[in-house]
């Protein structure tokens, strides 16, 4: 029988599979657009599931027997179908722009399609399964694409090495979910996590080994060092991976932990602390950078710290912030990315030292990229601001005094990040390297793609209801939370502490802009002197008259020295070291002892084990 | 099951054989031993688990000794000695265990039941190699031709596995009462085959100890047992015989072209052999048990299995043994096959012997995808066997 809940997913796959039999006959254009119209339709298809998500209805159904008796179980609710638009939302805006992406790409271009469309159908697996060994299997299908996305330009070192580090951390780190779940099975009998009788054995170790796989999928600190070197990969990738596909699936399992069992205190509390250093250690190093698809790659770190707070709050509130930030950071990085790339494919170098003055020649990639990088600083009127309002908040409400200031300062340090980018890529005078007369806009399809993205973010800014109504508050509530905001083309009343915080809001405001005001009175800035190129904020100019990212770069390493020998990669190639070292031992003594002396070891070994075996 | 095994064997024969007529592994005699092994390993099977079965899959061993040493070269010779060194005490010792036993699997006194148990183990043992009688697999791994080495570890082992899965229902006790040493051999062979993999420079001899090291997973699902236990350690054995085809494979397939054999310093050899790169990135990852590869579809299942037997502390070793395997196989992916070509390859490519490690890679895909292919038809059997 036909099951609707099952179409998002077998549009997807099937979308894969036509693009392998029909690969020797299509253009790459075609390709892409194929790809695009399966992952279209698959977002009609979850739009189609909507109206019964948003009267709080729970779509349920089988499909066969996937292994044995472990059958393909989908349990779709507002928590589903929020993801589900994650990724086959973000999905088609990306896959739409790959059509132009791609199009000078000479080898790989159906494999790239292929695994672009199994990784979103693998994402939205994962946000429908009832069963947890399916989950597993989405969380390892999704993860699988990414290592092959990541590794898309497998002759280049570089690329390779990146793929490996996604590998090796995110499975690894995998197994704790696996864990988990063979945990819960013994303890249940069943993978299905509906199941009642799943919740009353979701124990503290279950929920550990769940966080950790979380944190590793979901770029928290100190598991997070694979996404900047993920940063080889051809631009649409990084945009599915940061937006949608990859980081949010860890944001997705700890949402989906208040629905499977009870949710402590601890848990929180645990996930809290993660989320804050995670969002101050990503924005730091963010700082640091001159490479802009890795300085966009810390600010995700930094911006699911953001998200994974929101969830860890654990009121109504918070979750309803973590899921509005996870659902806007998908807009804004996904957008930044594709910005990014069509720099890269416009320019040739995404080194930031290299680039400067794009306004000019690329008008409507500027255009986007200020609109979704206020969006991320968390400029009023555009999503990345509700967000943020949301989450301050909820955190305010919640009395975690700490959180607010925390996710405050890296609001601070995110604005003057992409202030830094802004700046050094698409103002100022463009670098002596650059052919400028050569640079133009990107083509059609990848404009497109980036402008429809870009422009929700002011949509969602402008009238949040138009995401919280359908989709957020049925997601909140299929977590098991009341609904407690009113949102309204006038605001969004929280009902906690509106008018404090509010006054609170506009005092500090005005106290800021007083102080700026006074500050800048005193400075006296000089009338009439020497136009510069750049913003300088009052700073005087280096000898070059420019204000470039490395001078903003050298202010962080100056003032965050310290915090960057955070850095867990030292460890974890020591550790690396020492596993080498101890398997190099192994290996001196097996061809030392073991088989340069046959007779003598399996003589001395099959007494040992006549030993063990005849001993009581 | 036993059809199934019967079946992959049947299957991995063609293969190799196909591979074999594309890249050449040996003369006459090794075609002649090679359709020997497979006959004498059908014959086995079909002839089921008694005294008269277990001699005719030793004569299948003693050919795979005799097709070693086929390749004539004094390394081959010496590593066939030293396999013949472990196979002939091996086969008197797991005769000996059959013949005290008998034909119901009954349980002698105390006494001939831990000689029983003995000799079971160490005959066991020293056929599948495993440590620390491994002494002979590597050295036929690194002198023998590839397909020879995957006849060996993919249809030979997995028949003598299957021969062990046998007895551990008909003579249970052998298992359920001396379970700390049997588990003490699996841990050993798991994280020893683990370890020295990883300390390996040519692919050969690392895909050697590996096989050493996924044999201690298969022996632990047969010691757990339970329905999952032997189902995990069945299926598992079915994707380990055809993960091997497609690794050996893989590297005969670069060896053939290059002139030499494929160390971690041959770097870059995708971008010359594409079809047997991405069949050793397959091949790999399914080996290892990264879903969708068939085989997460018994590694699973001996999980669930080692949990329910030995709680938290067991799966945790389990994990970090497969956390070892991950860092071996992606340091042999990413620095053998991945990155800048650095070698130069000759000859004309093997057409057929490539369209072998693509079919097998994409079937072990497949198999993952829907093991209910396989699943939904033996484990009901394993049940009922079982029961």
């Amino acid at each position: 029988m036909f099951q609707p809940v099952f179409l998002p997913t077998s549009v997807l796959f099937a979308g894969a599979l036509l693009e392998i039999v029909l690969a020797g006959v299509l253009s790459r254009a075609a390709k892409g657009w194929l790809a695009f119209l399966a992952s279209a339709l698959a977002l009609a298809a979850v739009f189609a599931l909507m109206p019964a998500i948003i009267h709080g209805e729970v779509l349920t159904a089988t499909l066969f027997d996937w292994d044995a008796s472990i059958a393909l179980v989908y349990h779709v609710d507002g928590l589903s179908v929020l993801f589900m638009l994650l990724g086959a939302g973000m999905g088609s805006a990306i896959l739409l722009y790959s059509v132009g992406y791609m199009e000078e790409e000479e080898e790989g271009v159906t494999r790239f399609y292929v695994l672009m469309l199994v990784f979103i159908a693998g994402f939205v697996m994962l946000a429908c399964s009832a069963n947890l060994l399916i989950i597993y299997f989405a969380w390892e299908l999704i993860g699988l694409c990414s290592y092959f996305l990541v590794g898309f330009w497998y002759k280049q070192q570089v690329a390779a090495d990146g793929a490996r580090k996604v590998l090796i951390i995110t499975h690894i780190a995998g197994y704790g979910l696996l864990a988990a779940i063979i945990l819960l099975y013994v303890r249940t009998g069943t993978f299905v996590w509906t199941d009642p009788a799943v919740a009353a054995a979701f124990s503290g170790v279950v929920v550990l080994m769940m966080i950790v796989a979380a944190m590793a999928k979901s770029v928290m600190y100190p598991l997070h060092t694979w996404i900047p070197e993920a940063m080889n990969a051809p631009t649409p990738v990084s945009a599915l991976l940061h937006s949608a596909c990859y980081v949010k699936a860890g944001a997705y399992l700890i949402a989906r932990m208040y629905s499977i069992g009870p949710w402590h205190e601890t848990f929180g509390n645990l996930l809290l602390v993660i989320g804050c250093v995670t969002m101050l250690v990503g924005v730091i190093f963010a700082l640091a950078q001159t490479d802009l698809k890795r300085l966009l790659a810390f600010h995700t770190v930094s911006q699911l710290g953001y998200v994974v707070t929101g969830l860890a709050l654990g009121t109504s509130l918070g979750v309803t912030a973590g899921l509005f930030y996870a659902a806007s950071h998908a807009l804004f990085k996904g957008t930044l990315f594709m910005c990014a790339g069509a720099v890269q494919r416009a320019t040739g170098t995404r080194d930031m030292r290299k680039l400067g003055g794009l306004a000019a020649r690329m008008p409507v990639t500027t255009l986007v990229w200020l609109v979704s990088a206020a969006a991320i600083a968390g400029v009023p009127l555009t999503n990345g601001f509700v967000a943020k309002w949301l989450l301050f908040d909820a955190a305010l409400e919640a009395k975690q005094a700490v959180v607010v200031v925390v996710a405050w300062a890296v609001s601070v340090l995110t604005a003057f990040s992409f202030l830094k980018a802004t700046v050094g890529v698409f103002y100022g005078i463009p670098g002596h390297e650059l052919h400028v007369g050569e640079i133009h806009e990107v083509s059609h399809s990848m404009r497109v793609g980036m402008g429809i993205t870009g422009a929700l973010c002011v949509v969602f800014g402008f009238a949040p209801q138009l995401l919280m109504q359908p989709v957020i508050e049925p997601a909140v509530r299929s977590m098991g939370f009341d609904w407690q905001i009113q949102v309204t083309w006038l605001g969004i009343v929280t009902g906690s502490g509106t008018i404090g915080v509010t006054i609170g809001a506009v005092a500090g405001l005005a106290l800021a802009t007083a102080f700026g005001a006074g500050a800048y009175r005193l400075v006296r800035a000089p009338a009439g002197g020497r136009p510069v190129s750049v913003f300088s904020g009052g700073e005087p100019l280096p000898d070059d008259d420019t204000l470039g990212v490395v001078d903003f770069a050298e202010m962080a390493e100056a003032a965050f020295g310290p915090i960057y020998s955070l850095n867990p990669d030292p460890l974890y190639f020591r550790i690396w070291g020492e596993i080498r070292d101890g398997a190099a031992g192994a290996r001196r003594f097996m061809t030392t002892k073991v088989e340069r002396a046959p007779v003598l070891t399996a003589v001395v070994c099959a007494a040992v084990l006549l030993a063990a075996v005849a001993l009581p | 099951m036993e059809l199934m095994f019967v079946g992959c064997f049947a299957v991995l024969a063609c293969a190799i054989a196909l591979y074999a007529a594309s890249i050449p592994q040996g003369d006459r005699g090794w075609w002649i031993l090679l359709a020997a092994i497979v006959a004498l390993v059908v014959a086995s099977k079909l002839i089921g688990g008694s005294l008269i079965g277990a001699i005719v899959l030793d004569l299948a061993e003693l050919a795979a000794v005799a097709l070693v040493w086929s390749r004539g070269t004094p390394e081959a010779a010496a590593a066939g000695r030293l396999y013949l060194f472990a196979i002939v005490p091996a086969i008197v010792c797991t005769l000996i265990a059959l013949a005290l036993i008998g034909a119901g699997g009954a349980q002698p006194g105390p006494w001939i039941e831990r000689l029983v148990v003995w000799l079971v183990i160490f005959g066991f043992a020293l056929k599948l190699g495993l440590i620390p009688f491994s002494f002979w697999l590597p050295a036929v791994a690194s002198a023998a031709a590839p397909m020879t080495t995957a006849l060996i570890v993919s249809v030979v082992d997995i028949a003598t596995l299957s021969e062990l899965a046998a007895l551990r229902e008909t003579a249970p006790w052998i298992f359920s009462e001396h379970t700390t040493a049997w588990l003490a051999v699996a841990l050993l062979a798991m994280f020893g085959g683990a370890v020295l993999a990883l300390a390996q420079n040519e692919l050969k001899r690392m895909l050697a100890f590996s096989t050493i090291d996924d044999l201690g997973f298969l022996l632990l699902g047969l010691i757990v047992g339970g329905p999952l236990g032997m189902a995990g350690a069945g299926l598992g054995a079915l994707s380990h015989a055809l993960s091997k085809v497609v690794l050996f494979g893989a590297v005969g397939a670069a060896e053939a072209r290059i002139g030499q054999s494929v160390t971690l310093d041959t770097r870059g050899l995708a971008a010359r052999l594409p079809v047997a790169g991405a069949a050793f990135i397959v091949g790999a990852l399914s080996f290892i048990g990264v879903p969708p590869g068939f085989g997460f579809v018994g590694y699973w299942r001996i999980y669930v299995a080692a949990t329910q037997f030995g709680g938290l502390v067991l799966i945790m070793a389990l994990l970090a043994v497969a956390a070892l395997d991950l860092l071996c196989y992606a340091r042999a992916i990413h620095r053998t096959w991945l990155g800048a070509p650095q070698v130069q390859v000759a000859g004309a490519p093997a057409y057929l012997a490539a369209g072998v490690l693509a079919s097998l890679g994409l079937l072990a895909v497949l198999l993952g995808c829907y093991p209910n292919v396989l699943t939904g038809a033996a484990v009901p059997g394993l049940l009922a066997l079982a029961r």
